[in-house]
C-alpha cells in the first residue's frame, strides 16, 4: 500500500471509528490545535447523512421529532455507512434497519413508515416510461381481452404493511394529529406510484391487491378474471376486473399492453 | 503469437503530453440552480446568464427533477458540478458512476464538467465529503494519472475546484496552488477557481489569499465560485449557508484584476433564500466584473 493510500485509510478511520492516529499526520493551525479542526470533519461527516436522511423521510422525522429522529438517524449512520457515491441511496436501507435494530424493532410502526416513505421516494424518480391510457384500449376486440396481459409503470410498487401506516402519514402529511400506532389483524395493502411527477398511494382489497400482483406478474386477464371469481361473486368477476383495471389506466399505474402470444 | 511484443515498450514511449482542449466559454454571471427556485426560473425566466447543476442530483432514474433539468436546458447554458468523483482517492475508481456521469453529459451537452481536487472515501465507503490531501509528489502522480484516466473515460477535459480545508499534512512537499498548477499543466484539466474556499483556507491555514492567487496560472482558470461560510473565530467552516462576506467580494476583485474575464456564480447550498436576494449577488458579480475589467473586456 502506498503511503498516500495508507493516509487515506488513517484519516477515514479517523472520522469513521474515533481513531486518533491520523493525528500525528496533520498540524496544528495559527489558531486552533488539530483536534479541533479534524472535529470539523468528524462532525461533517454525521451531520450530513442525517440531514439527508432528515430530507428523505420527512414526515417520519415529523412523527419522531428531531432528538429521537437524530438520535436514530446517528444510530444508522453508525451501522450502515455509505456505500454509494449519490446521496439519494443512503437512507434506502432504513426500512430493514428498523426491523433488525434494537429498541427500534420493537415499534413495527417505524419500519412501516419508512417503507411507505422510501416507496414514495422511489416512485418520484422512477424511470420514465409510456402511460397506458383508455384511449389504447379501444384498439382491442372483445375475443382478444381474455388473452391481454398488462405491464405496470416503473414507478408503481406494491407494499404490504402490518401496522396503521398509512393512516399516521396521511395525518401528519395534513398536519393532523396521528393516531396512536397500532397492528392491524390484516395486512394495509398498498399500491404505490407516480401520477405525472406526484407520487400517490392508495390502499387495495385484498381482491384488487391479489389480480394486481398476478397482473404484474404476466397472467392475463381471462385468468385474471378466474382467479377474482374465486374471491366473491363468479357471475360478477369479469366486471369487477374490468372495473379494477379502468382504475389502474385511468391513475397512470399502467405503461403498456399486450395481446400475449 | 507473443502479444506483449506488439505492444509499445513502455520504457521508450515519450511521455504523455495533455490532451489539449479547447479553452471552455466564457458564460457570464451565473447561478447553481436550486430545487426551491424550480418553479420560479421556469415561470419567469429570469436574466441569468447560465446555470451550475449538482451532477448527483440528476443522475438519477427520471421523473421530475430530470423533466425540469430538461427544460432549463432548453434555455440556459448549463455546466454540471459533482460531488462524489473522489478524483484523489486511492481507491479503484468508480466506473459505474463515471458512466452514469457521461450518460447525464449526454443529455445536458453541458459547457463543462467540474469536480473537486478531494477524495470521499476508500475502501468502499462513501463520506459524502470533500476530503483533504497531502501535496506530495506522490499524490500529485496519482491525481494526475486519475485526471487522465477520467478525461478520456468522459471524453473531454475536466475542471477542477479547490476545496476548503481544515487541516494541513505534515508530510506535504508543495503548497495548494504549486500542486493544482502542476496538476493543471501536467494532466490539461482546466481550474474551477472558488474565491470563498481560497479565502477560507488561507483563513484557517494561516497564509495570505494573494498568495494563493498569485501562484495560479491565469490562462487555466474557467470558472470562479462565490459563496459564504461561517466563521468559527479561531477557524472558517465553508457551510455556503450565507451571503458572500465583504472580504471575499474583495478578493473576487483580485481574482479579476490576475485571471481576468472568467465565467462566474454564486454558490448557495443551505439556508436557500428566495430568488430575488440570490440575484442580487449574481447582478453583484456582474457590476464588479464591469468595473474593475478594462471598457470591452466583457463582451463576445
Amino acid at each position: 500500500m502506498s503511503d498516500f493510500a495508507r493516509q487515506q485509510s488513517e484519516f477515514q478511520r479517523g472520522i469513521l471509528a474515533g481513531d486518533d492516529a491520523i493525528l500525528d499526520e496533520i498540524l496544528d493551525s495559527p489558531r486552533e490545535n488539530r483536534a479541533t479542526l479534524f472535529g470539523v470533519y468528524r462532525y461533517a461527516y454525521g451531520s450530513r447523512l442525517v440531514e439527508a436522511m432528515r430530507n428523505d423521510h420527512e414526515l417520519l422525522h415529523l412523527y419522531l421529532g428531531d432528538e429521537t429522529f437524530d438520535e436514530m438517524g446517528h444510530a444508522y449512520v453508525k451501522a450502515r455507512p455509505s456505500e454509494h457515491p449519490n446521496l439519494r441511496w443512503f437512507s434506502q436501507g432504513l426500512p430493514e434497519f428498523f426491523k433488525t435494530a434494537d429498541p427500534y424493532c420493537n415499534h413495527p410502526i417505524l419500519s412501516d413508515l419508512a417503507a411507505l416513505e422510501k416507496s414514495l421516494n422511489d416512485a418520484f424518480d422512477a424511470t420514465e416510461a409510456p402511460v397506458l391510457t383508455l384511449e389504447d384500449m379501444a384498439g382491442f376486440a372483445p375475443e382478444v381481452w381474455n388473452d391481454l396481459m398488462f405491464k405496470p409503470h416503473p414507478s408503481a410498487c406494491r407494499l404490504d404493511v402490518r401496522t396503521n401506516a398509512a393512516a399516521i402519514w396521511m395525518a401528519l402529511k395534513n398536519d393532523e394529529t396521528p393516531p396512536d400506532a397500532t397492528s392491524l389483524d390484516e395486512p394495509s395493502r398498498l399500491l404505490i406510484w407516480r401520477q405525472d411527477t406526484t407520487p400517490m398511494f392508495r390502499e387495495l382489497t385484498a381482491e384488487e391487491a391479489m389480480m394486481w400482483d398476478e397482473a404484474a406478474n404476466g397472467i392475463p386477464f381471462g385468468v385474471l378474471c378466474e382467479m377474482l371469481a374465486t374471491y366473491d361473486d363468479p357471475d360478477g368477476a369479469a366486471a369487477r376486473g374490468a372495473g379494477y383495471l379502468h382504475g389502474w389506466i385511468t391513475s397512470g399505474a399502467l405503461t403498456s399492453v399486450s395481446a400475449g402470444e | 503469437m507473443n502479444v506483449a511484443s506488439k505492444l509499445p515498450d513502455p520504457s521508450v514511449a515519450p511521455p504523455a503530453d495533455p490532451r489539449p482542449s479547447a479553452t471552455p466559454p466564457f458564460l457570464g454571471f451565473g447561478l447553481g440552480l436550486r430545487a426551491q427556485h424550480y418553479d420560479e426560473i421556469l415561470n419567469s425566466h429570469p436574466p441569468i446568464d447560465w446555470f451550475e447543476v449538482i451532477s448527483e442530483n440528476y443522475m438519477l432514474p427520471g421523473g421530475q427533477p430530470l423533466r425540469i433539468l430538461d427544460r432549463i436546458c432548453e434555455r440556459y447554458p448549463v455546466v454540471m458540478h459533482g460531488v462524489s468523483l473522489s478524483i484523489a482517492s486511492t481507491a479503484p475508481p468508480n466506473f459505474e458512476y463515471l458512466q452514469n456521469l457521461k450518460d447525464l453529459a449526454r443529455r445536458v451537452e453541458p459547457k463543462w464538467i467540474s469536480d473537486h481536487l478531494c477524495w470521499t472515501g476508500v475502501h468502499g465507503k462513501n463520506l459524502h465529503d470533500l476530503l483533504p490531501i497531502p501535496y506530495t509528489e506522490e499524490a500529485l502522480d496519482h491525481v494526475v494519472s486519475r485526471v487522465q484516466l477520467v478525461q478520456d473515460f468522459l471524453g473531454r477535459a475536466l475542471v477542477l475546484e479547490n476545496v476548503s480545508t481544515y487541516v494541513q499534512f505534515n508530510n506535504s512537499e508543495m503548497t495548494e496552488w504549486e500542486f493544482l498548477s502542476e496538476l493543471s499543466r501536467r494532466s490539461g484539466c482546466w481550474l474551477l477557481f472558488d474565491i470563498n474556499n481560497v479565502y477560507v483556507s488561507a483563513f484557517n491555514h494561516g497564509y495570505d489569499p494573494l498568495t494563493f492567487l498569485n501562484g495560479i496560472p491565469a490562462d487555466r482558470v474557467v470558472q470562479f465560485h462565490m459563496a459564504g461560510h461561517s466563521h468559527m473565530g479561531t477557524h472558517i467552516i465553508d457551510t455556503h449557508d450565507h451571503p458572500v462576506c465583504e472580504d471575499v467580494w474583495d478578493l473576487y476583485v483580485a481574482a479579476l484584476k490576475r485571471f481576468g474575464r472568467v465565467s462566474t456564480m454564486i454558490e448557495r447550498d443551505d439556508n436557500i433564500p428566495p430568488l430575488d436576494e440570490l440575484l442580487l449577488e449574481v447582478n453583484r458579480t456582474r457590476e464588479i466584473a464591469e468595473r474593475v475589467l478594462p471598457s470591452g473586456k466583457l463582451a463576445g
